[in-house]
């Protein structure tokens, strides 16, 4: 006899049709991991760390989320990393197009008002990420731009974004624009001159942040890999993280 | 929605409540005094829920008078912010917390100083140059960061006050019915009625 | 703000030097986003011993006051002051006490033990479980914030001038990327000899 012989006919069908069970699709989900960007003199570097993960796993050491999308922009989508490759690839594709409508390189503050109208396009259902642009500007100088998930940005001088942003940013402001520090030669009664750091000391602010965050945040680590925009183009850096 | 606002001089406390005792979308009373003086030389302005406020504030006073009567010296307002601070923290924690928020003002004869303490419905007690509970906080805190001194008299302090009053009446979308005003110094505690 | 541990907000820091510990915390106490004080110290002392508690205000408030009571007694029964180990064991059971209706805060102590002269730091959370550290411990709304900066300005061996610079730095940058903390800070800087308060001029907003 098969089970549902034996089986009374209302047994079968009480839970069924009594109790609506409620089906809900999430279509969003956090791969941890974090970046940062930090503009010099004449470059811009945009670091972030190789691991992915959901929830306590981790479903890759090297995957590489800092991209370099042409015309000497390097740019990062941290946060949910299905729109985050999605973002980076459409914003490739549309400086592709830029090149074969105009014939001409885009402007990195252009390319940035770029980013915030792709952004704001999903309003309604946002890229959930936050952005990271790295480059020179018309000057040659070192730009960064970092955007909320629905497009809202800014240019400044660095940012760290992601998991471990709340770590590094505070790091970032004492050790890149010298924040809560006064100048020694005034005996501490002025601020300190925000100067421009060189590309080894930027450099490695970048591995102390990372390894300072890795020590502590448990979504961040295996390896660092550090784009760097200079005007002979970009150049890519990779060292190791911890990977526990 | 209760205004309750105090502000200290160099050797006064100024407290000022509203007078409006407001239920839902109706004013039930426009003479009704938010304040009950605790000793000679101190006061508690209250605000918060309807039965709470008024039980709560007579709880305190009756032990206050209480231990004035046994001991023959009243309580300092220091000891009584700590005995309120206390009361409230253990409620806090039992079946059915006193949702109360109060300022003490109180003049210290002892120590000849003035006196202002802050407690909320939580039981954090902080002593302040001048305060606020609720939604007037917003409106005069601003004011009385930029012109309170701490060595203020008291018609500087009464100016500043009615410069709160003021801004209240212009800024809050409703009638409160203007404000009690009482002054504690080192003569008691007295009512000033006329103040705009 | 529904979390009790973040109605007040304030953070609170301890780090180990060469002989050498220091505790800071900042000094606002508010209500959500309004700021009510900007003199509300979170460290307390009791004999060679500090603590730092931050969270709920009105718990900081019962909890300085109940060890200050506790402190008082062991001191009479012992005739001697309390060691830092014995506090953090002291704390942690006071806390464990209440297990199922805590204290919603988040203690740190540091203190130099008078019998070996060694330095000590801990934490805890708001239910006593004892977090020894050998380097720093951070507690409080900027915690996040405090554990970058200690991370990469903290090094070991730090004499008591370099770890004032150090504490007060990380401290200092750590309030500033919280909304809820800061509004003044000090800092305590404790040697077997002496032990100096600082208070530090920090931003306003």
């Amino acid at each position: 006899m098969s089970l549902q012989e034996a089986l009374p006919d209302s047994a079968l069908h009480s839970t069924a049709s009594s109790v609506p069970i409620e089906h809900r699709f999430n279509p969003y989900s956090d791969n941890g991991g974090t970046i940062l960007g930090i503009a010099g003199k004449d470059f811009a570097v945009l670091a972030g760390d190789t691991r992915n993960t959901t929830g306590y796993s981790i479903n890759s050491r090297y995957e590489p989320k800092v991209f370099h999308v042409g015309d000497n922009v390097v740019v990062s989508a941290n946060g949910f990393a299905a729109d985050g490759n999605v973002l980076v690839k459409r914003l490739g594709q549309q400086i592709q197009w830029y090149h074969y409508n105009h014939n001409k390189e885009l402007k990195l503050s252009s390319c940035a008002r770029l980013v915030q109208h792709m952004l704001y396009g999903k309003r309604f259902f946002p890229y959930y990420v936050h952005t990271i642009l790295a480059g020179l500007d018309e000057d040659g100088k070192g730009a960064i731009y970092s955007f909320d998930p629905v497009g809202s940005y800014e240019r400044e001088q660095c940012r760290a974004g992601g998991a471990a942003a709340s770590l590094i940013m505070p790091f970032l402001d004492n050790q890149v624009n010298f924040k809560n520090q006064m100048d020694p030669a005034t005996n501490g009664t002025e601020p300190h001159p925000i100067t421009y750091l060189s590309l080894e000391e930027v450099l490695q602010l970048v591995k102390d942040a990372f390894s300072s965050a890795t020590e502590r945040h448990i979504q961040v680590g295996d390896g660092l890999e550090i784009l760097i925009v200079t005007k002979d183009g970009v150049r890519t850096e990779y060292s190791p993280l911890k990977r526990d | 929605m209760d205004i309750v606002l105090g502000i200290t001089t160099k050797d006064a406390v100024i407290i000022a409540t509203s007078k409006a005792a407001v239920r839902g979308i109706s004013i039930l009373k426009v003479t009704d005094d938010k304040t009950r003086q605790l000793s000679d030389n101190s006061l508690m302005a209250f605000t918060g829920e309807a039965g709470d406020t008024v039980q709560f504030a007579e709880l305190i006073q009756a032990n206050a008078r209480l231990y004035s009567m046994r001991n023959g010296v009243d309580l300092s307002p220091t000891a009584i912010s700590n005995f309120t601070r206390n009361e409230l923290a253990n409620a806090l924690r039992s079946r059915k917390p006193f949702q109360v928020n109060v300022l003490i003002a109180g003049f210290d004869k002892k120590t000849n100083k003035s006196s202002l303490n802050w407690i909320d419905y939580l039981a954090a007690n902080v002593s302040l140059p001048y305060a606020a509970h609720g939604y007037a906080s917003y409106y005069t805190l601003s004011l009385l960061d930029r012109h309170h001194k701490k060595d203020m008299n008291l018609e500087e302090g009464l100016e500043l006050l009615k410069a709160c009053i003021a801004e209240l009446q212009k800024r809050i979308p409703f009638d409160f019915k203007g404000v009690y005003v009482k002054i504690v110094d080192k003569d008691g505690v007295r009512d000033l009625d006329d103040i705009e | 703000m529904s979390n009790p541990q973040e109605i007040n907000g304030g953070a609170a820091v301890a780090m180990v030097g060469k002989d050498c510990v220091a505790i800071a915390c900042d000094l606002r106490m508010g209500s959500s986003a309004l700021g009510v004080s900007n003199d509300f110290e979170k460290i307390f002392n009791y004999g060679n011993v500090y603590l730092g508690l931050t969270g709920l205000a009105t718990d900081v408030l019962t909890l300085s006051d109940v060890f200050k009571f506790k402190t008082n007694l062991y001191k009479m029964r012992e005739e001697r002051a309390i060691e830092p180990q014995t506090f953090a064991n002291l704390v942690s059971s006071t806390l464990y006490e209440k297990r199922f209706g805590p204290y919603f805060v988040g203690p740190i102590v540091a203190g130099i033990n008078s019998v070996d002269n060694k330095p000590f730091i801990c934490g805890f959370d708001l239910i006593g479980c004892i977090d020894f550290a050998k380097d720093f411990i951070v507690s409080g709304t900027a915690s996040d914030q405090l554990y970058g900066m200690c991370e990469s300005l903290w090094e070991p061996g730090l004499e008591a001038d370099d770890l004032f610079e150090t504490i007060s730095q990380a401290l200092l940058n750590g309030l500033d990327r919280d909304a809820l903390s800061g509004w003044g800070a000090v800092v305590y800087i404790i040697t077997k000899e002496k032990v100096v308060k600082r208070l530090l001029k920090t931003r306003q907003d």
